[in-house]
């Protein structure tokens, strides 16, 4: 399977990460020989097979709906590098 | 006191009873030998000072007989599950500096148990890697062979368990990770069933596959810590609510064994050493009384490729987490919110999760989603079937755990090579089945395992037939 210089520059936008022009020739390389690997899949006829998510039949469980305070708001937002009165700071994303 | 870190859990819970040795002494024993073989690179963090608090702690509820099952028998935890106020960093630059507001499910209950935790082990980033090259913190070098890998992600747990670092050591499994690095090392690796161990706490690579056990000296010191490590957890919306059986009575009790042998699969193993010792391994269990039966895994084949779709697919929606805001990396040179994603993101992940993430990215992106993803879930269908057909009749089913003994590190760089590392433990990550790993031979002069893959809750049976094997050898032992 061929990876495009479009296909590297769709994967780089939507999943947030840079590919650099020196890495992007090994990259595709990469790509295309995992995803020559995983089109074997193609050999089965699966047109009457339903997908299956999770392995184990399980229902989600419930609680009961009652407040915890497992873990404190400023206890969590230390991890934060920025941060004031409770909210954590990007750059401005508005003018 | 170098003796005492030889010995093994059932031998040390024993001697710490009767007060033959002590906590403290035990755990300085440890501390020691870390400190010897420090260059094996098994810890990213050691609680030096803590452990040995918590060592006389231990003695002391020894002393007035209110010992809990695990009274200070020192352990070790893989860098994936957090410990409150401690240093989480999943062998990742993302994690390096994240300390843990909270503790993981897994660490809680073997703590409440009463166990020490000497440190936290090395591992691949995000558990993504079959030969520990992927960690941020450097590779753990294999015990036996210091040239060799100890296999991934779980290699710090598995090496520390083999270099006697640790009485046993927690460790997780997505597609082979106990496994695979217990298999390497001549040690025992179990994967309990999917939903048995809380996932609460320990940090997300694929959430459908991954799974939390156990590496240890063998099959009996496994039951052991699986048992104080089980159960359902409200936390954890996949635990599931299912009685824990006491595996420590069920490792030793008498149990008949049906085998199934994939009888196609074990004919195209291509490395001779791996085959003859799996031979022979059949057949001293079933010269024991196994029974054993030849099954049918059709699908099995298509295993790896569906679990590179769906393991990559489900990490880049589990990592798209790491934003740089509230948590993790954050990157320095940033003018613009889509900047501070990209190059947190960009700085933060190794190569391989960066790969990964990619690929899941791809699968899931619009006009591939059917052909990879969709595609990928219905061959899980079809490998779950199998396993069901083949549990009607047999007990557990017997494969190899790799298709070869550990590898030079640096040997291997193209990435469908090492992913091949997994084509035997992958399908028990698909089904959710538990497995363990066992050692049973060597090839090239370094250990190799057997695996026994069970039925659905059933980590007593597999925990009993591996018991068993080591009762016939002495292949666990370490030379």
């Amino acid at each position: 399977m061929k990876i495009t210089e479009q296909d590297l520059k769709n994967i780089s936008l939507l999943s947030k990460i840079k590919i650099d022009e020196e890495t992007s020739d090994s990259l595709t390389k990469d790509l295309e020989s995992i995803l020559t690997m995983v089109n074997k899949m193609d050999e089965l006829d699966t047109s009457k097979i339903n997908p299956l998510t999770h392995p184990i039949e399980n229902t989600q469980t419930l609680r009961e709906d009652i407040e915890k305070k497992d873990i404190e708001r400023e206890k969590l937002q230390e991890l934060s590098k920025e941060k004031d009165s409770g909210f954590y700071l990007t750059p401005k994303v508005i003018e | 006191m170098s003796d005492l870190i030889n010995l093994s859990l059932t031998d040390q819970i024993l001697g710490l009873t009767d007060r033959s040795f002590s906590s403290k002494e035990i755990t300085e024993a440890y501390l020691s030998e870390i400190k010897k073989k420090k260059s094996l690179n098994c810890f990213i963090s050691i609680f030096e000072e803590e452990c040995k608090e918590n060592a006389l702690i231990a003695d002391e509820n020894i002393i007035k007989n209110k010992a809990r099952p695990l009274e200070g028998i020192p352990i070790a935890h893989k860098d994936i599950f957090c410990i409150k106020d401690k240093k989480t960093t999943c062998g990742s630059k993302m994690l390096s500096n994240f300390v843990s507001p909270y503790s993981s499910e897994v660490f809680t209950k073997l703590d409440d148990a009463g166990a020490i935790t000497l440190g936290k082990t090395n591992m691949d980033e995000f558990a993504m890697g079959s030969s520990n090259e992927t960690s941020f913190y450097g590779n753990v070098l294999n015990p036996i062979n210091e040239k060799l890998s100890p296999g991934g992600s779980s290699g710090g747990s598995a090496a520390a368990v083999r270099a006697n670092l640790c009485s046993f050591a927690t460790a997780t499994d997505t597609g082979g990770s106990i496994r695979q690095p217990a298999s390497f090392c001549g040690v025992t690796g179990i994967k309990p069933t999917y939903g048995r161990v809380s996932r609460w706490g320990m940090i997300a690579f694929a959430s459908s596959l991954d799974q939390a056990g156990i590496i240890a000296k063998n099959a009996k010191d496994a039951a052991i810590a699986l048992k104080y490590m089980s159960g359902f957890d409200q936390k954890d919306s996949t635990s599931l609510n299912e009685e824990v059986k006491d595996f420590q009575k069920e490792v030793d009790a008498n149990q008949d064994h049906v085998i199934g042998i994939p009888k196609e699969l074990i004919e195209n193993i291509k490395n001779d050493q791996v085959r003859d010792s799996f031979n022979n391994s059949i057949s001293i269990l079933e010269k024991d009384g196994a029974k054993i039966e030849e099954i049918n895994l059709p699908h099995i084949e298509y295993s790896l490729p569906a679990y590179y779709v769906i393991a990559p697919a489900e990490c880049s929606a589990n990592l798209a987490r790491y934003d740089g805001i509230r948590f993790g990396h954050r990157s320095n040179s940033v003018s613009s919110l889509e900047d501070l994603y990209v190059n947190s993101r960009t700085e933060g992940f190794g190569k391989e999760v960066k790969n990964r993430i990619f690929i899941g990215t791809f699968c899931l992106s619009a006009g591939y989603y059917d052909a990879f993803y969709n595609k990928a879930l219905k061959i899980r269908n079809l490998i779950k079937n199998d396993f069901d057909e083949a549990f009607k009749k047999v007990s557990s089913i017997a494969m190899p755990t790799c298709s070869n003994s550990s590898f030079e590190l640096g040997s291997i760089s193209d990435p469908v090579e090492m992913y091949e590392q997994d084509i035997y433990t992958i399908p028990a990550n698909l089904a959710g089945l538990p497995a363990i790993s066992i050692p049973s031979g060597t090839a090239n002069d370094m250990p190799i395992g057997l695996q026994l893959i069970g039925n659905y809750l059933d980590e007593g049976r597999i925990l009993n037939l591996a018991n068993k094997f080591q009762k016939l050898t002495d292949f666990h032992e370490f030379k």
